[in-house]
């Protein structure tokens, strides 16, 4: 199975690359939600989609998980 | 008795030339011998002749030559030119030492002293000289000066264990079979997903490097950065505005940050501790080629490829001793004296080697050692030619480094001030040099800053102006650059002093990553990630150091290389069944990335008449000739130049400022061009 997101093979619909992006978005997600004292997740996705320190795959998870 | 010569076999022309010179006191004849130039010249009664190799003539390979076929372990030496067409002039040279061997009595192996010189002569006495590597006297240096040479002959001695042979040899082979085995199983997974072949590379030192760069890839592109804020206020005292960070570098939240800006917007601060602190700085160890390395990256963001290549030129030029070397040590042997004194000939110089040599001078020592040739420094020789822009750069580090291991520590008197708002603590923090010690003779490139503080004791009081709340987010980390991948191979013990900068040349040579910012390609992603899922010791570490450290046994005990390598076989065996036995999945997993590398090395930019299609290299079905045409052909583009049908030729990021049309890099034997493709580009008319 591909990934959605790119060529490479996938088990559940991503690549381990973006396996691991995603894992890392949601993980960072209280992180944001305490620092700023409450967040929305959309809110969220946009940010970090928009973050210029934001890697590639993580940006592209971003988006997906956005519905975009 | 035989009436022969002494054959002195030197690793580079240059060196031959400088080691005629010495030995002869500048009346050496030039020869020459079957076309490749030779020094003939009397001395103490007896008659020597001198030639040179050029770095490598004899290489590994395996007898069959045939790409498809592996496991391949029995390994032959043979001439270069047998095995690379850049290397026609091998045969050339090595029939010149078969010449010269034939009437010569006595041989000198007088290369460069460490595993790959060593094994240049070994393999010259070996095969060109009818097996006199055990008969050969050993001249040793450092320096490429005369007194060094003179020296060197002097006291030339027989070649004992040739550990560095044995093992300069034993690397080879190693790395021969690792390369060649392990490369050859990629490409036939790839030729197994129905594409043409395609050669797919991976080296015993390339795979662990290529695999710190696509750990750091990934840790890259799956980063998710973190906001913090940071807050700084502006303090007045007696009419004077300076700024204090806030003692806590990073604020985790924004409603903290807030508190921090609203509780001391208005009021007064108060000196609560002043500190102030003298420390002494010592002078930076003398240069290693790695820390030489690491500085020309820092100082002129050269690569350590180009670093090394100048090093190089230094030496040949007799300006600084041998460059290869892993000693941060400055032995007495050299004669600091001699070469503070040479030194202070150049003007720049005069008046900080005038001031070392007015005592006993002694430089600072590194920790590491290397027991063939001490840390790079100046010979103090005259410059006999006038050297070009980075010569003049990296001879000036070399030599400022030299001065500064022989100065004094430097004092540095650092003041830090806590100034408290309410709950809130600010900082402020200062530093300047009042010894400078060492830091003068290393001039521009010692890298402290003066940060100069009001006068401020405890209690004072100051107006708090403003605070300034800014919102940051983490970093994401940063990509190797040469420099810093250079020193991570180093930390982990893989590759050596004299291999690691080509190791990172030929990853990006072989399109895993990209030379100007190291990102790692598809490619590069593709072929980690199935050797680490089918052949995980391929791309450890720990597999590589061991064998490094084993080859050091072998340099120092002249022993093991053949149960080493009996090893290595061993592994490469395993890794080779588990890649044999997963071969359709490993070629599914590179055959996508390396297909869209082949398709974008086609791709030599935008097309600058439709500006939506890409200029491709294209080969006529009828003529057989190369020529770049538009991918938007077939919506009507037809945008399209002749290309030089001889050379490679390469994609550049950049596209020609007369006419749009990409600029190209043309290489052909040694040559490089670079070149607007477009033959109706304005500058090209008369």
């Amino acid at each position: 199975m591909k990934c959605s997101l790119c060529e490479r093979d996938g088990v559940s619909g991503l690549c381990p690359y973006h396996e691991a992006a995603k894992a890392r978005v949601k993980a960072t997600y209280p992180l944001w939600v305490k620092a700023y004292g409450g967040m929305d997740w959309k809110d969220y996705l946009d940010n970090v989609k928009r973050n210029i320190q934001t890697g590639q795959w993580a940006k592209e998870i971003a988006q997906f998980l956005k519905g975009d | 008795m035989n009436s022969g010569y002494t054959l002195v076999i030197c690793e580079k022309p240059d060196a031959a030339r400088r080691v005629s010179d010495a030995l002869s006191g500048g009346s050496a004849r030039t020869e020459e011998v079957n076309g490749t130039a030779i020094y003939r010249f009397d001395r103490r009664g007896e008659e020597f002749v001198v030639c040179a190799a050029q770095g490598h003539l004899y290489g590994v390979s395996d007898p069959s030559d045939e790409r498809a076929v592996y496991p391949v372990f029995d390994v032959e030496w043979y001439s270069s030119d047998l095995l690379d067409e850049d290397s026609a002039n091998a045969a050339r040279r090595i029939s010149a030492v078969r010449t010269l061997a034939a009437r010569a009595s006595k041989f000198v192996n007088a290369c460069d002293f460490d595993v790959e010189g060593e094994t240049i002569g070994y393999n010259l006495l070996r095969y060109a000289c009818g097996g006199k590597e055990k008969d050969a006297l050993r001249a040793k240096f450092s320096t490429l000066t005369g007194e060094d040479l003179v020296k060197a002959f002097d006291e030339m001695k027989p070649q004992q264990g040739q550990g560095l042979a044995r093992a300069g040899r034993a690397r080879h082979a190693i790395d021969f079979v690792w390369g060649v085995n392990l490369s050859r199983a990629l490409s036939q997974s790839a030729l197994g997903s129905g594409h043409r072949y395609r050669t797919v590379s991976i080296g015993r030192v390339q795979g662990p490097t290529l695999g710190f760069l696509v750990q750091r890839e990934r840790e890259i592109r799956e980063f998710v950065p973190v906001p913090y804020w940071k807050a700084s206020g502006t303090f007045e005292k007696e009419g004077k505005k300076f700024t204090a960070g806030y003692a806590e570098d990073r604020i985790e939240t924004k409603p903290f940050a807030g508190n921090v800006r609203d509780e001391c917007a208005g009021k007064e601060a108060t000196a609560a501790a002043v500190r102030r602190n003298s420390v002494q700085v010592g002078p930076p160890v003398p240069f290693n080629i790695g820390d030489l390395q690491k500085e020309a990256y820092r100082a002129f963001g050269y690569t350590p490829t180009r670093t090394m290549q100048i090093a190089e030129r230094l030496y040949l030029g007799a300006l600084i001793s041998y460059p290869r070397t892993g000693s941060q040590r400055l032995p007495p042997s050299i004669n600091y004296m001699r070469i503070l004194r040479g030194i202070g000939k150049l003007p720049q110089y005069s008046i900080y080697a005038d001031e070392l040599m007015k005592s006993e001078p002694k430089p600072v020592q590194g920790a590491k050692s290397d027991p063939a040739h001490p840390a790079i420094h100046p010979t103090g020789e005259n410059q006999n030619r006038a050297l070009d822009a980075s010569e003049a750069t990296v001879f000036d580090l070399v030599v400022r480094r030299f001065l500064a291991a022989f100065g004094p520590s430097a004092r540095r008197e650092l003041t830090d001030v806590s100034l408290a708002v309410g709950e809130h603590r600010f900082r402020l923090s200062g530093g300047r040099t009042v010894f400078p010690g060492w830091m003068k003779y290393y001039g521009r490139f010692a890298g402290y800053r003066d940060v100069e503080l009001p006068p401020v004791s405890e209690g004072d009081r100051f107006r708090v102006v403003d605070v300034v709340v800014e919102e940051k987010f983490e970093q994401r980390p940063s990509r190797f650059n040469q420099s810093s991948l250079l020193e991570k191979m180093e930390k982990e013990g893989i590759g050596t002093k004299a291999t690691r900068a080509d190791i990172i040349a030929t990853l990006v040579g072989r399109g895993y990553v990209s030379a100007e910012s190291m990102e790692v390609t598809e490619l590069g992603l593709s072929v980690i990630e199935a050797l680490t899922k089918y052949a995980p010791t391929i791309v450890s570490t720990q597999l590589t150091r061991e064998i490094e450290e084993k080859l050091e046994g072998v340099e120092s005990e002249g022993a093991g290389e053949a149960s080493l390598l009996r090893e290595t076989v061993r592994s490469i065996t395993n890794q080779l069944a588990e890649l044999s036995a997963n071969e359709e999945s490993v070629g599914r997993e590179i055959d996508s990335a390396l297909m869209s590398a082949v398709a974008k090395s086609f791709v030599l930019g935008k097309c600058p008449v439709c500006k939506t299609g890409d200029l491709r290299v294209i080969r006529s079905k009828t003529t057989k000739k190369r020529f770049v045409g538009c991918s938007n052909y077939f919506k009507g583009c037809r945008a399209s130049v002749p290309l030089p049908q001889r050379g490679t030729i390469k994609a550049t990021p950049k596209a020609c400022e007369h006419c749009s049309w990409p600029i190209v890099d043309v290489t052909g034997g040694r040559r490089l061009w670079r070149l607007c493709i477009n033959p109706e580009c304005p500058r090209k008319r008369p």
